[in-house]
């Protein structure tokens, strides 16, 4: 958490992304404050998973700005974002397929060791080991260490996903429609679990499951066609005339 | 140096076109295989010196060359038809590098096929009869040959680019290149298309090395410089972009006789040179999209 | 059994050492015992960075050629002695690896192998024409190796199992630097970009900066095993550099399993002892090994040490 907590740990300033003639964000300007859960919203095509692309890392905004904790760090690499402390999990599982659940989570709490040291061996540092442990059993994860991710469950894959991203402790959380795929029993644990991460650090949530966020965020943003369209509360949000237009029959 | 004149210089410019007329060709061949299947084909050097081989041989034969002209890319391309179906389709999805390693091991074992069938001295090249001797350009005396390759190999490319332009099937392999789930959708056998292109790919190799064959010794090992030749080519295009690899391999031609004017001892390093640079500067390839590849 | 993969697995270093200590032994004569031993560092080498990796280069073959290059003239026209020639040998390679790997990860997936196989080809080109050092065409000859001296005991290199031990020792060494690699932080770095790069970039890792270390270790070991051919045979050949040789490394990495300690030397073993017997029979072995090859990328990807691991996995789990 940050001591200065005037300034917004997340901003976009007036950021645009095309690909080729097609304009997927413009003009699109918003901050998030240190220690908030937001919720990123909008009818199917909105540029959320760009917006998201754009403020995690996954590629550079074709105009404006991004500041994080007042920093410029418009088109940074995408390796760089989670050595700052910026951390995402991806909206297609994308973890280590051949790797054991441990070793997925201990090679992703390694950011913080030597990267590079090709000498010592792995298991004497304790340290990356001890953070998937923890990570692990935080999850509910800890009685699947040794197998293979590409023999998990989806929902299990999911939550090693968020291990993954927290590995490397950050203090921003980018989650894409983390819930994807998950049956509602599945669903109601990973709400919980951001409820707790949202205690520790701020979270900025990628969603279309409106009831979910309606219960879990205090802020919701709402994009479409690209553009920024409005922010607020749930009730902000669920009485604004302009969103209710725009998700006429949604749920 | 002495009489380097400006037409000697036009003429080792027209030898260019010549040369990069055939690598236009092949690297052609190469992207229409990539952009449709995501298949880098190790064996397409090894196609066009089968390419090569065959004509040669039903020339020799048949005294046709037209008709060898025919033959020969249709028999390859077959060759290729069979190779996708039952050697190819069966790596998709595994990785993809898998095909690639597929291909390789087919070309050694095509190298060796024509060694057992012609011998590993190879074949004599001819030249067809009415092609043979030279022609007056205006500045000087060109072989009759080599006009001829680059004005076949402008209609061969016009013919493709129709076919890819302006015909059904060109649009569904476009846009298969593209996505190949929208192409499925639709209705449209993507296994098939993927059967068709890779013949043609092959197809249009085996052209090369027959439209090549009077113009180089044709030996059971004519392929292996030419497989690296094409790889440069594509990379100094641009992957996947067919434009690029007509533009790249003109270029490359044209490179390759201007060094060998100058200083012929470095003429095959210098489209390699050529490959770096551009790797250095723009990685991506002349017209190749930013982002892609680099 | 399975107690006994699960120890050589543990103590790949040692049993390896083992077992390759006694190998000449089990091979009909030594040249081939040396020959295996030389190739299959090379495979290792190749597999560093295609198995545990996931980058694909068809240009190996330029760091095979440079290390055997750079040691020959280093003793046959400077007149260096031969460990020395050595260290010359892998600091070019790892030279070349910098450069070539430079150049060459700016691109991605199936370009990587075409981008490679190119590079490598100016590798050849350039010592194909530097004639006056590399004996361009015929090759590099008289790279000999004077008698030495270990401890005080006269050591005659050109007896086959005393070259077989002395080329070990290096091996060994190699063996151990690449089991340290794959076992440390780097190691499970190399295998997360190869399992997801993307993944691997949004856990904060450098993956281009990571692929050229690699890239890096690996030509510095594929220059050793050049740099002990080049001792081995006396010439070094210009075929060593063209993109077929690194097409070899690349059999016999599929072979004998990608991504395994032991699968590059058991690949290299059984393509080497294989064109050993074929050849007695055939001349066209250039068709046996593609036909055996596209045998095992269609069927048997995992290689042979691969398939006999994953078959003991399967039995251990579903005890």
């Amino acid at each position: 958490m940050n001591s200065a907590t005037n300034i917004p740990i997340l901003e976009a300033r007036n950021v645009g992304k095309s690909f080729g003639k097609f304009k997927a964000l413009q003009n699109v300007s918003t901050s998030f404050m240190p220690g908030t859960l937001t919720a990123i919203i909008g009818p199917n095509g909105a540029g959320k998973s760009t917006f998201f692309n754009v403020l995690s890392g996954a590629f550079p905004p074709s105009s404006g700005e991004i500041l994080f904790n007042g920093k410029d760090i418009t088109g940074m690499q995408q390796y760089e974002f989670a050595r700052i402390g910026i951390s995402k999990s991806f909206q297609i599982t994308n973890v280590f397929k051949q790797l054991t659940v441990h070793e997925n989570v201990r090679v992703a709490a390694q950011m913080e060791a030597a990267r590079y040291n090709f000498l010592r061996s792995t298991q004497s540092y304790a340290g990356p080991i001890e953070v998937a442990d923890q990570l692990l059993l935080r999850v509910n994860l800890e009685h699947l260490r040794n197998k293979k991710t590409g023999d998990l469950a989806h929902g299990q894959q999911r939550a090693l996903e968020i291990a993954m991203a927290l590995a490397c402790n950050p203090s921003l959380l980018l989650l894409d429609e983390p819930t994807a795929g998950m049956s509602p029993e599945e669903t109601l644990v990973m709400m919980e679990l951001i409820r707790t991460l949202a205690n520790e650090r701020t979270v900025i949530l990628v969603e279309h499951k409106m009831k979910l966020i309606m219960g879990l965020c205090k802020r919701i943003i709402v994009l479409h066609h690209g553009e920024f369209l409005a922010e607020g509360t749930p009730e902000e949000i669920q009485n604004n005339p302009e969103v209710r237009r725009v998700y006429l029959g949604q749920g | 140096m002495t009489g380097l004149t400006f037409e000697l210089l036009c003429m080792q410019l027209l030898t260019g076109i010549a040369l990069g007329s055939i690598y236009a060709l092949l690297a052609l061949g190469l992207c229409l295989i990539f952009g449709m299947l995501n298949v880098v084909n190790f064996a397409h050097g090894a196609f066009f010196m089968v390419g090569a081989f065959l004509g040669v041989y039903f020339l020799g034969v048949t005294g046709n060359f037209w008709f060898s002209l025919v033959l020969t890319p249709l028999l390859t391309g077959c060759l290729g038809l069979v190779t996708e179906r039952f050697l190819v389709r069966p790596l998709y999805g595994r990785g993809l590098d898998y095909p690639l390693l597929l291909t390789f091991g087919l070309s050694y074992v095509l190298i060796e096929l024509m060694r057992i069938t012609f011998g590993i001295e190879g074949l004599p090249s001819i030249t067809p009869d009415g092609l043979k001797g030279t022609v007056n350009v205006g500045i000087g005396y060109f072989p009759k040959y080599r006009l001829f390759l680059i004005a076949a190999t402008a209609l061969i490319v016009l013919g493709i680019w129709f076919l890819i332009q302006k015909t059904r099937y060109g649009l569904i392999i476009k846009a298969g290149a593209v996505d190949q789930e929208i192409v499925k959708v639709l209705g449209v056998d993507i296994a098939k298309v993927w059967l068709l292109v890779f013949g043609l790919g092959c197809a249009i190799a085996g052209l090369s090395g027959i439209l090549a064959s009077p113009t180089r010794s044709v030996n059971p090992e004519m392929g292996v410089p030419i497989l690296a030749e094409s790889f440069v080519v594509t990379v100094v295009g641009g992957m996947g972009s067919p434009v690029g690899a007509v533009v790249a391999g003109l270029l490359v031609g044209i490179v390759y006789s201007m060094t060998s004017l100058f200083y012929p001892d470095l003429a095959e390093l210098s489209i390699f040179v050529l490959m770096a640079v551009v790797l250095l500067i723009r990685p991506q390839g002349l017209f190749g999209k930013a982002g892609a590849m680099g | 059994m399975n107690s006994f993969f699960q120890l050589i697995t543990q103590h790949r270093v040692l049993a390896s050492t083992l077992f390759l200590a006694v190998f000449p032994f089990i091979m009909p004569y030594e040249a081939l015992a040396v020959n295996i031993l030389i190739f299959g560092l090379f495979a290792m080498g190749f597999n560093l960075l295609f198995g545990y990796m996931g980058l694909l280069s068809f240009g190996h073959a330029a760091f095979l050629g440079i290390g055997s290059y750079l040691t020959g003239i280093s003793i046959v026209h400077y007149e260096l002695g031969w460990g020395t020639a050595i260290i010359v040998g892998v600091i070019g390679a790892a030279v070349g690896g910098l450069i070539m790997g430079f150049l060459a990860i700016r691109t991605r997936g199936i370009y990587f192998s075409m981008v490679t196989l190119a590079l490598g080809q100016i590798v050849y080109y350039i010592f194909y024409k530097a004639e006056s050092l590399t004996g361009g065409e015929n090759g590099l000859r008289g790279v000999r190796v004077d008698s030495f001296n270990i401890f005080g005991i006269p050591v005659d290199f050109l007896n086959p199992l005393i070259k077989y031990y002395i080329i070990l020792f290096f091996v060994v060494i190699a063996m151990w630097l690449i089991s340290r690699i794959l076992n440390s932080p780097l190691g499970a770095v190399m295998e997360a970009i190869r399992e997801n790069e993307k993944r691997a970039a949004a856990c904060g890792f450098d993956v281009a900066k990571t692929k050229l270390l690699v890239f890096i270790l690996s030509a510095a070991i594929c220059g050793l095993a050049g740099s002990l051919r080049a001792l081995h045979l006396s010439i070094v050949p210009i075929d060593s550099l063209n993109y077929l040789q690194s097409g070899q490394a690349v059999m016999m990495s599929i072979l004998g399993g990608m991504g395994t300690f032991f699968g590059p030397f058991v690949g290299a073993a059984v393509m080497l002892y294989l064109e050993d017997v074929v050849t007695t029979f055939t001349k066209y072995w250039m068709a046996v090994i593609g036909l055996i090859f596209m045998f095992f990328v269609l069927f048997f990807p995992k290689g042979i040490w691969g398939t006999i691991l994953s078959k003991l996995q399967i039995h251990q789990d579903s005890k």
